[in-house]
């Protein structure tokens, strides 16, 4: 099937009134997420994902994906008009996007901003279409011990680059791991870990716990404190954005697309690590570094584009090798599983109709959110100006009824409340929550692999160094794990920004 | 607790941790390596959790000579609030099933809406039997969330 079918094919199924339904409300949510900060795409696709239950699979992930995408292009406007990042990939948005809106030019930045996420947006989905179909291709002659090797790195990515010490990140990834290894075990079928509960048999199901460690821990943080938000009260005009604006910007919009599409494809990378390396090269190639901060266009085009970007990058690893990116990946790699697919090379060969029109519907959802963003983004601000006190409970009831309407169970809320705890330990300690979320997904999987790789080895780990796919990760893998001892790798790992882990 | 700083608190802990996943997985048999058993993976799990954590305590040892001290996770913050969230939340799994969805979801976001940041009784009231209503509109009658109905049917 050449690319002019498939593509044919994918906007035949997107088009479908009931999948451009779908696509309309996982936009919707996403842009509202993305505006309220607070709730990130994680927690979102987590609450959301029982509902697609009686939904068929590709309007699901046409769902899921369009929260995700949304989302990125609702959070630039609460960092421009609030100052607070509506989700963490807009955290450099706040520098010159606030800036732009306090001296008067509130429209343009939004403007700018809407327009570089549907570039770049357009640009990641034509990416991910090209590229897509020969990595899967390539991923067939993949045999467990490249799997293996392969979550390795993405593992020892995501760690590298987290915020804070690296010891720290590894151990929730570690933490991750034996936490994705209780229940029954894959080979043996013997319970592990489960302390006789029933719910535990079929192990710690990743909602629970990444709404408990993203959702409910963020809204415990958040009562701490009293919130008062004000939003910057000015006239929105003129939110097309003028000659010299587009001339200042284009440059950053694409090479932020470049950034954002290859550091999303990349596991461990996505959007949020795009963005602020964005705004770095911007800064880099600016003949006025100094002035970067004060409401430069750049500063949101270039950042906005990357994070944009990102978004469809990170569908690369998991649709073709069945491997998440980032934690919100990791839910969409869960969800597909709910609903009977198991993501990887096959999926193109086998369920094309889903692939293509998952795919093409980005494009179709692109557009729509440029719609949303720009005539309704008094709409936005509205939404913007409800108290947090009001949000909050509702927020936990999306929680709540996410986390018991999954297995209809008690325990699954009461796991989910658990690591609502556990989430507020970590944040006041400096733990990051996405190494754990990753390695809790991948962990069966990983698991699997490995017993595989060193039953086909006689028990030999050299089986991971000596086939040359796999050897070459590992060597990366290693390469990154003994990171302390490389000054200058170190040194590059330290002035990596301090991230969210909300990716 | 201030003659240690965080890391080297949150080390220990971690260190029990570890030791104790890969201590309670030796019970499940770590099987020879050509044939892993089931506690294999989390035995390693849990050393490399305990070996890490070491790893962090003597680091943070070190920073602690250097005049890195204990750093209070609860000071200026209104940590009762989180406190009274979590009760709600506990609260809430445990009565939905007898109390029913609809009643215990009044009572929950009444309760919040009060308590924490308290709003007026017209608020609390309207915001709490409008979610509730809504809520179950949404979920049980739209998307057959079947969600738990109490002893009065809702």
């Amino acid at each position: 099937m050449d690319y002019v079918q498939s593509i044919l094919l994918g906007f035949q199924v997107a088009l479908q009134w009931n999948n451009l339904l779908f696509c309309f409300i996982g936009v919707v949510i996403g842009t509202l997420v993305g505006v309220l900060p607070g709730l990130g795409p994680v927690a979102a696709i987590s609450l959301l994902l029982p509902t697609t239950f009686h939904v068929t699979p590709v309007s699901a992930i046409i769902m899921l994906a369009g929260i995700y995408y949304g989302a990125m292009y609702g959070g630039s406007t609460t960092s421009i008009l609030v100052n607070i990042p509506g989700e963490a990939a807009s955290v450099v948005t706040c520098l010159d996007g606030y800036q732009m809106a306090r001296r008067g030019r509130a429209g343009p930045a939004l403007g700018i901003s809407a327009f570089a996420s549907f570039i770049a947006g357009t640009i990641g989905v034509v990416g991910l279409m090209l590229i897509a179909p020969p990595l899967a291709e390539m991923a067939l002659k993949f045999g467990p011990p490249e799997y293996f090797s392969l979550m390795i790195m993405g593992l020892t990515i995501l760690t590298f680059l987290a915020s804070g010490p690296m010891w720290k990140a590894l151990l929730m990834a570690a933490f991750g791991l034996f936490l994705g290894s209780i229940g029954l075990d894959s080979m043996t079928a013997s319970a592990r870990f489960t302390m006789d509960i029933v719910e535990l048999s079929d192990g710690i199901g990743m909602v629970p716990a990444v709404m408990g460690l993203f959702g409910i821990s963020e809204v415990l943080l958040n009562v701490e404190h009293s919130i008062r938000r004000s939003v910057f009260e000015t006239k929105i005009r003129h939110l097309l954005p003028t000659f010299q604006d587009w001339k200042d910007s284009i440059g950053a919009i694409f090479r932020g697309t470049f950034i954002g599409f290859f550091l999303g494809v990349l596991p461990g990378g996505g959007a949020v690590i795009s963005s602020f390396v964005s705004y770095a090269v911007e800064k880099k190639v600016s003949k006025t570094p100094e002035r970067f901060g004060t409401g430069l266009i750049q500063g949101v085009a270039g950042p906005e584009a990357a994070n944009n970007a990102a978004t469809g990058g990170a569908f690369i690893p998991l649709l073709t090798l069945g491997i998440p990116a980032n934690a919100v990946m990791a839910i969409l790699l869960g969800s597909m599983m709910i609903h009977g697919m198991q993501p990887g090379p096959m999926l193109v060969q086998e369920q094309p109709g889903l692939f293509w029109g998952a795919v093409t519907s980005m494009y179709i959802g692109n557009a729509m959110l440029l719609i949303l963003n720009l005539p309704l983004i008094g709409l936005w601000v509205r939404i913007l100006k409800v108290p947090y006190p009001i949000l909050f409970p509702l927020i936990l009831l999306f929680c709540l009824i996410g986390a018991y309407s999954l297995n209809n169970s008690v325990i699954e809320v009461l796991i989910m409340v658990g690591f609502g705890l556990l989430g507020y330990l970590f944040k006041k300690f400096d733990y990051e929550a996405a190494p754990l979320i990753l390695a809790l997904v991948l962990g069966p999987m990983l698991e699997a692999a490995l017993r595989r790789s060193l039953l086909l080895s006689a028990g030999s780990p050299l089986i991971f160094f000596t086939r040359p796919i796999s050897g070459v990760l590992m060597l990366i893998s290693l390469i990154l794990l003994a990171y302390p001892l490389v000054p200058w790798l170190r040194r590059k790992r330290a002035i990596l920004p301090q991230v969210s882990d909300e990716e | 607790m201030a003659r240690f700083n965080n890391d080297q608190v949150s080390g220990a802990v971690w260190i029990a941790v570890g030791i104790a996943i890969a201590l309670g997985s030796l019970r499940y048999g770590l099987g020879p390596l050509e044939s892993p058993g089931t506690g294999f993976l989390p035995f390693w799990a849990g050393g490399i959790i305990a070996f890490l954590a070491l790893i962090g305590v003597i680091q943070s040892s070190l920073s602690r000579r250097r005049g890195t001290g204990w750093r209070p996770i609860l000071r200026g913050v209104l940590w009762h609030k989180p406190l009274i969230v979590v009760a709600a939340l506990f609260a809430y799994a445990l009565l939905m099933k007898p109390l029913g969805f609809v009643l215990c979801t009044v009572l929950f976001i009444g309760f919040l809406l009060r308590a924490v940041e308290p709003q007026p009784w017209s608020v609390v009231i309207v915001g709490a039997i409008g979610t509730a209503l809504g809520a179950f509109a949404l979920f049980n009658l739209w998307l057959k969330a079947q969600l738990p109905l109490g002893p009065w049917g809702f």
